[in-house]
């Protein structure tokens, strides 16, 4: 953003920390909203640190995409909300699980899975095998296929032996 | 080889259960999952008749509601999967579907498609997504038949080449031949003169045969160079052609790096391809052939004994380098990475220093040499263990054939000549067997490269000219109307877009960034093609208009203006190579820009570019304001033109640019408002499309969004003075 663009009653380093004291979430429809002061809106979460914070540093944003406020940490919210709330983060960053992989070929730069999700078997392709396995915050992979969708290996080195030889060479 | 093209995803462990067509269905999206439950995917169905929407979930039967209720629908993009929202005209909200990012396309065209029935708007049939992903599989088959395709324009020389393998073939099978001729029939024989004779004959033929072959090989090399550096020349040209006839977004998917590894690695290693790796195997081939015919010729009992541990050989050797391959592309995978750590540093070394993270980077490249190290040594020890073990399997034919040979001998129903012969031929038989089993891996590295050239080749050019361009008038009038344009297919940039644009009128383009301005100027300078609407230029749609008149009509000023390796002066005279000194001359003096020039040692003649001449950003930016200036455009585009310089250059590049501008239509993109003060209309860009324009007087009396940003502009100023 630049600083231009920024209307003068805005102050940029300003967060509006979401607690349960200041805010309120209830799922309509399957749409999230947030009462906040007074005000119900639609909005959606996005996770600030995708790959290593699941569960804290959550933005919450309205409609036109503009943050509302951010939440530091879902514990921080009583049991059932956190559990909506941890229901919609799991829905808007789809990420099956990979339990188990049952073959990875390379053929002419790409390559191609079978794998084992906790949703079942499916395959997928990865462009550029190396780039395409993110490796961050310890053991735990992701996966970006070819396709924009995710996968996630919580622990590689969890992974029974034979799965473990399998994508060893490409860490 | 052969795949499917899309294996289904969902495992059809249970069939899915997709409902029967219903009374009237107009659209229908399977796969999908009901939002109620996060977490898994389940067999689902979207269906849209001519009345209303049902959800399907497993077959069953969930949400529904009338069409006569809703208001619209919206496919949503998440991270790794996509939303279907719908919007009921009572205001309420809610989710139908969602999949996984696979299914972006299908969402949003359902979506586009419902919403149009709800408009009652007339079905436009399916529109296809140009941007949909390519198919990315390949073949060896497909390979293969590109690269005959490829090569036919020297099939001459690949033919007399071939003819050339055939003959040092037979010479390869006629010498042990010879020499047992040689051996049998006179050094063995005893001492005659006559004898001795024919031994110097016999001599001086297999001297002779040595030379033929010696030529033969020549005159092969020569050829096949010849052939595959035409070829990858040709190559190269129609790469380099086809690269800079797409779209700015089909170059923009690929960095330059990549590009530049298909015009010239990959082309190289097609070329090492049919050069170097496949004449032997060519030759190795007919080798086996011919030998093995030979053998069994011969005795099939012996050529049986050669050959039984061929099969073992073979399997030998392929599972090594299997095995091989996957070290050697870990370690060329590090090495890469070490390189891009050395990259990083090196071009931001400055940034580097300025935070004191020398030690740190350095730890950081020792780290990825260390790994590199261990998965190099990993690969030398298996290498050193392997490759012997390997050689002695090789070789493990020749010792039963010996056993074979002895035998006869001892039997006398063989000459040391024939032993010799078919010893030689045994060597024959396995040295290329060896090398045959590599062909796999160089044949997978070719197509790689091959599929990727032809990718490009092969890739429709999105924005083609009409075969009867038209040409405008060139006034300089310019008409958008109903503009709808997106990048991905399913977010639109711009939609609605309606503006006419008079002659000679300078026009401000305002809004937040990502609002759309710069892909509105890229939509008239034609860059991509809009998806809906009409640019017209003069009553022209710029679709008529061949992109080479387009472009020469349009003059544009960027905030990056690149400026290529070259002198001064054919930096100005890009867009018109044959202009004269005085067209240069006159561009820079309307540029301001000729006087610093002229006070440079080398005045026009000036080398700039990378390891040119570093000229100041505002020299650069005058340099490209008389580069645009040349041609005489009727159309002027200043994209953020002078928003990297500081006030005070920037105030008299204005000066300059006022110049420029005169009598021309003006389109100007800049974040500091008061660079667009000159300008007759300011037109503010908000949420895809148009929401305010008139003067500045005008739009500051509305109060709206061009005023607040007038007004936090004003209070930026103030914190600065």
């Amino acid at each position: 953003m630049e600083p231009a663009m920024q209307t003068p009653e805005q102050d940029l380093t300003k967060t509006l920390w979401l607690t349960p004291e200041n805010a309120s979430f209830s799922r309509k429809n399957g749409l999230l909203w947030l009462t906040c002061g007074g005000v119900e809106t639609r909005v959606t979460l996005r996770r600030n640190f995708p790959l290593e914070e699941l569960w804290s540093f959550l933005s919450v944003l309205n409609d036109r995409e503009e943050e509302v406020g951010v939440i530091r940490d879902l514990s921080q919210f009583g049991q059932a909300e956190a559990e909506l709330l941890r229901a919609e983060l799991e829905r808007r960053y789809y990420a099956p699980v990979i339990l188990k992989i049952l073959s990875l070929k390379e053929r002419f730069g790409f390559s191609y899975w079978k794998v084992e999700t906790a949703e079942g078997k499916m395959e997928f392709t990865l462009r550029d095998t190396y780039k395409s396995l993110v490796r961050l915050g310890g053991n735990r992979i992701f996966v970006l296929d070819v396709d924009g969708n995710r996968f996630v290996i919580p622990d590689v080195t969890a992974l029974d032996r034979k799965s473990y030889r399998k994508i060893e060479l490409y860490l | 080889m052969k795949r499917k093209r899309r294996p289904d995803r969902r495992q059809p462990e249970t069939q899915p259960l997709s409902p029967p067509p219903l009374a009237g269905e107009v659209a229908r999206l399977a796969t999908g999952l009901d939002p109620v439950e996060p977490g898994r995917l389940v067999n689902g169905a979207v269906v849209c008749t001519e009345t209303g929407i049902s959800v399907f979930r497993e077959g069953e039967k969930g949400k529904e509601f009338p069409l006569s209720v809703l208001a619209e629908l919206r496919a949503e993009p998440g991270v790794g999967c996509v939303f279907l929202e719908y919007e009921l005209q009572s205001g309420e909200r809610g989710l139908l579907a969602r999949s996984d990012a696979h299914a972006n396309g299908e969402f949003s065209a359902f979506a586009k498609k419902v919403n149009a029935l709800l408009r009652g708007e007339p079905e436009k049939g399916a529109e296809p997504d140009r941007h949909q992903k390519k198919e990315h599989r390949s073949s060896v088959r497909g390979a293969i038949k590109h690269l005959f395709v490829t090569a036919r324009p020297e099939w001459k020389y690949f033919l007399i080449v071939f003819f050339l393998f055939a003959l040092a073939t037979g010479i390869g099978v006629g010498l042990p031949y010879l020499n047992r001729r040689l051996t049998d029939d006179y050094i063995l024989k005893g001492n005659d003169r006559q004898l001795l004779y024919g031994l110097i004959g016999m001599a001086a033929a297999i001297f002779g045969v040595y030379v033929l072959r010696a030529l033969v090989w020549v005159a092969r090399g020569v050829l096949v160079a010849i052939a595959g550096n035409r070829l990858v020349v040709r190559l190269r040209d129609n790469v380099f052609r086809k690269i800079q006839s797409l779209s700015i977004s089909g170059i923009s998917q690929n960095t330059t790096g990549e590009l530049m590894q298909r015009v010239t690695g990959d082309t190289n290693q097609i070329r090492n391809f049919l050069v170097n790796q496949m004449p032997p195997v060519v030759e190795h081939v007919l080798l086996l052939i011919i030998i093995s015919a030979i053998l069994f010729f011969y005795d099939w009992r012996l050529a049986l004994f050669i050959l039984v541990p061929a099969p073992f050989v073979v399997l030998a050797v392929r599972s090594f380098w299997r095995f091989m391959r996957g070290l050697f592309q870990r370690r060329r995978e590090l090495n890469a990475q070490g390189s891009a750590i050395l990259h990083d540093t090196f071009s931001g070394i400055r940034v580097v220093k300025s935070y004191g993270m020398e030690k740190r980077e350095e730890e950081r490249f020792v780290a990825m040499a260390a790994k590199e190290r261990d998965a190099q040594l990993r690969q030398e020890k298996i290498w050193a263990v392997l490759m012997p073990i390997l050689n002695f399997l090789i070789g493990a034919g020749e010792f039963i054939l010996l056993y074979f040979v002895g035998n006869q001998m001892l039997e006398g129903s063989m000459t040391a000549g024939q032993m010799a012969q078919f010893s030689a031929y045994s060597g024959m038989i396995y040295a290329p067997l060896s090398m045959l089993m590599r062909l796999p891996q160089q044949l997978m590295a070719a197509s790689t490269s091959i599929s990727r050239v032809y990718d490009l080749l092969d890739q429709p050019e999105e924005i083609v000219d009409r075969k009867e361009p038209q040409s405008p008038s060139w006034d300089g009038a310019i008409t958008l109307e109903n503009i709808r344009f997106s990048y991905t297919g399913t977010e639109d940039v711009l939609q609605n877009v309606n503006l006419q644009i008079r002659p000679g009128e300078f026009i401000g383009l305002v809004g937040r960034s990502g609002a759309g301005k710069t892909t509105l100027i890229n939509l008239i300078m034609r860059m991509y093609d809009v998806q809906e609407g009409r640019v017209l230029i003069d009553g022209v749609d710029i679709r008529d208009i061949s992109q080479e008149e387009l472009r020469s009509h349009i003059g544009a000023v960027l905030q990056e203006n690149f400026l290529f390796s070259g002198s001064v002066a054919q930096n100005i005279a890009y867009a018109k190579p044959g202009a004269s000194r005085e067209e240069i001359i006159r561009a820079a003096k309307l540029a301001g820009a000729h006087e610093f020039i002229v006070r440079l040692p080398d005045g026009y003649n000036t080398y700039i570019g990378e390891k040119g001449h570093t000229l100041s950003g505002g020299e650069r930016q005058r340099i490209s304001i008389a580069r645009a200036l040349l041609p005489d455009p009727k159309i002027i585009i200043l994209d953020e033109a002078t928003s990297s310089l500081d006030t005070e250059t920037e105030r008299s590049i204005q000066e300059a640019l006022k110049v420029l501008c005169r009598g021309r239509t003006t389109i100007a993109i800049a974040h500091r408002l008061s660079t667009l003060r000159n300008a007759t209309r300011l037109v503010v860009l908000d949420h895809e499309t148009i929401a305010e324009q008139g003067t500045h007087e005008e739009l500051m009396a509305k109060q709206g969004i061009y005023c607040n940003l007038v007004l936090s502009q004003r209070e930026m100023s103030k914190m600065t003075n």
